[in-house]
């Protein structure tokens, strides 16, 4: 019998074993524990909805409230378990500060310092108006002076948009990993941002720092690799809790590793040490050798030395080893890495081609395709008329890079200049749908731009800075009063959905966007909303048929009864990759649809946007912390009271040089503002950044924790114009979130 | 009597914090009132780029020899006999502070709302019912765990870097020191 941790106790406990075991090493020691219910307690699984992974959850209810929240035993996600977020979720349910009813502005002056002078209104009153307001708006401007601050999700609320033919749909993705979706659609043929940790040996990070951030899906493949004997090397200018899992740290410059990536690939290729057997049989390296060996030339580790300060001799090294001690991986996506600086677009190519030579394209180990259960959405149920052309003007300049125009995400960084400048009141009417401007850079001119909006809607759990610049607002359901199905994307080596279940009716009258979709559709679109018999889309009767046609059950009852549906199976691994016109299938290093797209067919080094100077002196970095994410946790009273607010962090010799003591408020300023908060000094930092945790310096007093603490990193952030991101060869719109450089000094 | 110590593989630890959450919420312990029972605590060690972390997961260790219990000028922290957990007894605690005082880990902590103190019950009633205390049951990297103390204590060191020393107190806690296994 394995000795599980749970069955270990029980026959400890009553004495069953007679002599003392020692423990079997990790792995046998730690199983999840058996499951047993608590006392009085009722289980319903549910699933996270704080971070995109979407970790499965076990949530105990007594007396209609929901105790506590642990990991779903057997969910690929989470791995079973919860992080801090997760587990503290339960207390966003039960925010006093939630937003409970619809209400209306009085007050026409708009500002963050403004008092909206809100007025509780009905449900219907507040759609009635919104639908009004958007219809003449159409009417009199067309669909180009809409603007939806919004993930297309769910289906529901795409199909409004695309009813209403929304041309300026924006949402966080662009952030997150809108370079990767774009790079990998023509390096590796689609979504590689599943990482296969606990099978790779040889893990290279640049600035990569999701374990920090506690995000499991893969945090713990990282803790797994290293338990596997896995090699882990850490790229990153600070030390964070990444760097302590990795066999070795390299310190580097802000914005170089784009000039280390160059150079290992120069090694690994002038060496010869990639991966044969992949490089000859599935990638374009054989049609575009020659093409291919003269750019890399030029990138020696001499040369990326010069640069990155990292040294040459590690640089060969570490690209050796990586060549050689496979399965290898270099993991991209998100906030981390995508989309820091301009020069991310082709840093995320960069470090394509380093996993193509390592051979591990959807290989074990490697970076692979998610294998999931197909869940229909509502167009292959109910399939609608035909949407309307989406006719009108970008405003935030995306039709100038056609490469992000052809993924269909957006742009947070040139909105607001789009709004102000490009097209100066072409926006009439906004709809935000969980979004802050804390998420912006350089969020008081998304305040100013907002303000040239005649009509906003916010609708949100929670009455953040942007619900305080709203004409009407909305009070959202959040991730535990919802229904739905939720695939695994990305663990996903076979197919495995979870049953979102709500734990607790949405409270107040607080509704889904589904709902408000369904609503607005009645009200403006109405043959986009009828099901074939006539009658109006039913939610409820929608999810029963996804998940009875994704085989998932019967219906959703069904399937929440099992709670967690899987479909074990082998991992084949892909023989075909690239589907782009040209590329016959293949994973594609020189990517000759490029040129026509105004990108380079192979990545070359350009600097990152803003270098110190003079005046601003230090390179400015931001984090996100483990126990907040983004900008919506810190009114989370348990997340609050571990981390109640940022700090400047700056190394202790740069404290000493302007005088500057722990604790001492600070004012740091860069071009494009400045914010003062109190200073911590830490041995963690280089001596030349300044590092501000994201999330913080909420404005809005109504958020009675998070109102009012810390400062707003993105206020050192510039914003910028699509003409400074064409110009600067940032083809795949990388957002600049981390791009600046700043001063400090002493208050 | 049978009882329970922690077992503590720090080089796990992600700082996730799921052990804090996980107290919080399943003992509803009240926020802002001072009283964190299980916390991460991160050390730095040298000077940059010579730089090196350690997360170490804190609470009460219900110490064999508990000098909370010793000093208790009101008797008010007691043990129970049938899993050696140290509990202080609300209704005669008079928020001295006394055993804050003497206790090495900082597990006794003054509520600023109910002016008594309060600490870790290693989730005594999950116990009784066969369960893991809450912060083992969220650890998502095996980080934290636990188990009988007769076998816990055969495992690992007594002490670790940033630790009081046991000698005195006999804490019931053990810490795993073999690191990962190095990588080529």
């Amino acid at each position: 019998m394995a000795l599980t941790r749970r069955n270990w106790l029980k026959a400890t406990g009553t004495g069953l074993l007679a002599a003392p075991v020692a423990l079997q090493g990790f792995e046998d020691y730690f199983q999840p524990a058996a499951g047993g219910a608590p006392a009085g307690m009722t289980r319903i699984v549910t699933a996270c909805g704080i971070c995109s992974p979407s970790c499965g959850i076990q949530a105990w209810v007594q007396d209609g409230r929901v105790r506590f929240l642990e990991g779903l035993p057997g969910d690929v996600s989470g791995d079973g378990h919860l992080c801090g977020k997760g587990a503290a979720g339960a207390m966003q349910l039960y925010d006093p500060d939630r937003l409970k009813y619809p209400m209306k502005r009085t007050n026409p002056r708009k500002g963050l310092d403004e008092d909206p002078g809100w007025v509780r209104i009905s449900w219907t009153e507040a759609l009635d108006e919104i639908a009004f307001r958007m219809k003449q708006t159409v009417d009199n401007y067309g669909a180009e002076a809409l603007l939806f601050v919004t993930l297309p999700s769910p289906d529901l609320w795409a199909r409004f948009m695309n009813a209403m033919g929304v041309v300026n749909r924006i949402d966080h993705r662009d952030e997150c990993y809108q370079t990767d979706t774009v790079i990998q659609k023509y390096t590796t043929g689609g979504k590689t941002w599943c990482n296969d940790f606990e099978n790779s040996k040889y893990i290279l990070l640049f600035g990569w720092d999701i374990l920090a951030k506690a995000k499991l899906a893969y945090a713990t493949g990282i803790v797994k690799a290293r338990s596997n004997g896995a090699k882990v090397v850490h790229f990153s200018p600070n030390y964070t809790a990444t760097s302590r899992f990795a066999n070795e740290w390299f310190t580097i410059k802000p914005g170089t590793d784009l000039a280390v990536a160059l150079a290992m690939i120069q090694v690994i290729i002038s060496e010869n040490l990639y991966n044969k057997e992949f490089v000859d049989n599935y990638t374009n390296f054989g049609k575009y050798e020659t093409e291919i060996r003269a750019h890399f030339a030029q990138y020696t580790p001499e040369w990326a030395e010069q640069i990155s300060g990292v040294k040459a001799a590690d640089i060969r090294r570490i690209a050796r080893e990586f060549a050689a001690n496979g399965p290898a991986i270099a993991p991209a996506h998100k906030k981390s890495l995508c989309a820091n600086y301009m020069n991310s677009s082709q840093l995320v190519h960069a470090i394509s081609i380093l996993n193509i030579l390592a051979g591990t394209i959807d290989r074990p180990g490697g970076r692979y395709f998610p294998r999931m259960h197909s869940i229909p959405g509502v167009d292959a149920i109910y399939p609608p008329p035909p949407y309307p052309p989406k006719k009108g003007r970008r405003v935030d300049g995306r039709d100038k890079l056609p490469l992000v125009n052809e993924v269909d995400q957006g742009m947070f960084s040139t909105l607001a200049d789009g709004m102000l400048n490009k097209y100066p009141g072409m926006i009439k009417f906004s709809f935000w749908n969980a979004y802050t401007i804390l998420g912006f850079p350089n969020p008081p001119r998304m305040v100013e731009a907002l303000k040239t909006v005649d009509f906003t809607v916010v609708m949100d759990f929670l009455p953040t800075d942007t619900v305080t610049l709203a004409d009407i607002v909305l009070p959202s359901a959040m991730y535990l009063e919802g229904n739905d199905a939720v695939a695994r994307d990305y663990i996903a080596k076979y197919p495995q959905t979870v049953a979102r279940k709500a734990v607790s009716a949405p409270i107040f009258e607080a509704k889904s966007i589904a709902y408000v979709a369904i609503e607005l559709g009645k009200r403006l679109c109405p043959d986009y909303f009828k099901t074939p018999d006539g009658s109006w889309i039913n939610p409820n009767t929608l999810l029963d048929e996804k998940v009875k046609r994704a085989g998932l059950g019967e219906n959703f009852a069904d399937f929440a009864a099992k709670g967690l549906v899987e479909k074990p199976q082998p991992f084949t691994p892909r023989t075909t990759f690239v589907s782009v016109a040209g590329a016959d299938g293949k994973c594609q290093i020189y990517v000759p649809q490029f040129p026509a797209k105004g990108a380079d067919p192979l990545p070359k080094w350009i600097p990152k946007r803003d270098q110190p100077n003079d005046i601003y002196p230090y390179y400015y970095m931001t984090f996100i912390p483990a126990i907040h994410r983004r900008n919506t946790t810190e009114n989370n009273s348990i997340l609050h009271e571990i981390m109640p607010t940022n700090h400047a962090i700056i190394n202790p010799a740069m404290a000493k040089k302007h005088g500057i003591a722990e604790g001492q408020k600070v004012l740091v300023r860069s071009r494009a503002g400045q914010i003062e908060l109190p200073a911590h000094l830490s041995e963690t930092v280089p001596p030349d950044v300044v590092m501000v945790a994201h999330g913080f310096g909420h404005v809005s007093r109504a958020m009675s924790l998070a109102g009012g603490a810390g400062a707003r990193d993105g206020d050192l952030i510039p914003d910028a114009s699509i003409d400074d991101f064409v110009a600067a060869g940032n083809y795949a719109g990388a957002s600049c979130i981390m791009d600046a450089v700043c001063s400090i000094e002493p208050l | 009597m049978a009882a329970y110590g922690w077992l503590i593989d720090e080089k796990r630890c992600i700082e996730c914090r799921a052990c804090e959450s996980a107290c919080k919420m399943w003992n509803q312990v009240e926020t802002g009132v001072g009283v964190r029972r299980r916390q991460v605590r991160v050390y730095t060690t040298g000077v940059f780029p010579q730089v090196r972390q350690q997360a170490l997961t804190g609470a009460c260790y219900h110490c064999e020899n508990a000098w909370c219990m010793k000093v208790c000028p009101v008797k008010a922290i007691w043990r129970r006999d049938e899993d050696g957990v140290v509990l202080i007894d609300q209704e005669k605690c008079v928020g001295c502070q006394q055993c804050a005082m003497f206790c090495p880990y900082g597990a006794p902590q003054f509520n600023l709302r109910t002016r008594k103190m309060d600490k870790c019950t290693m989730c005594f009633d999950r116990l009784e019912q066969g369960l893991d205390p809450a912060c083992v049951t969220l650890c998502p990297t095996g980080a934290l765990r636990y188990g009988p103390w007769e076998e816990v204590q055969k495992q690992g060191a007594e002490t670790t870097a940033n630790f009081a020393p046991p000698r005195q107190t006999r804490p019931k806690v053990r810490f795993i020191q073999e690191g990962f296994p190095t990588g080529k």
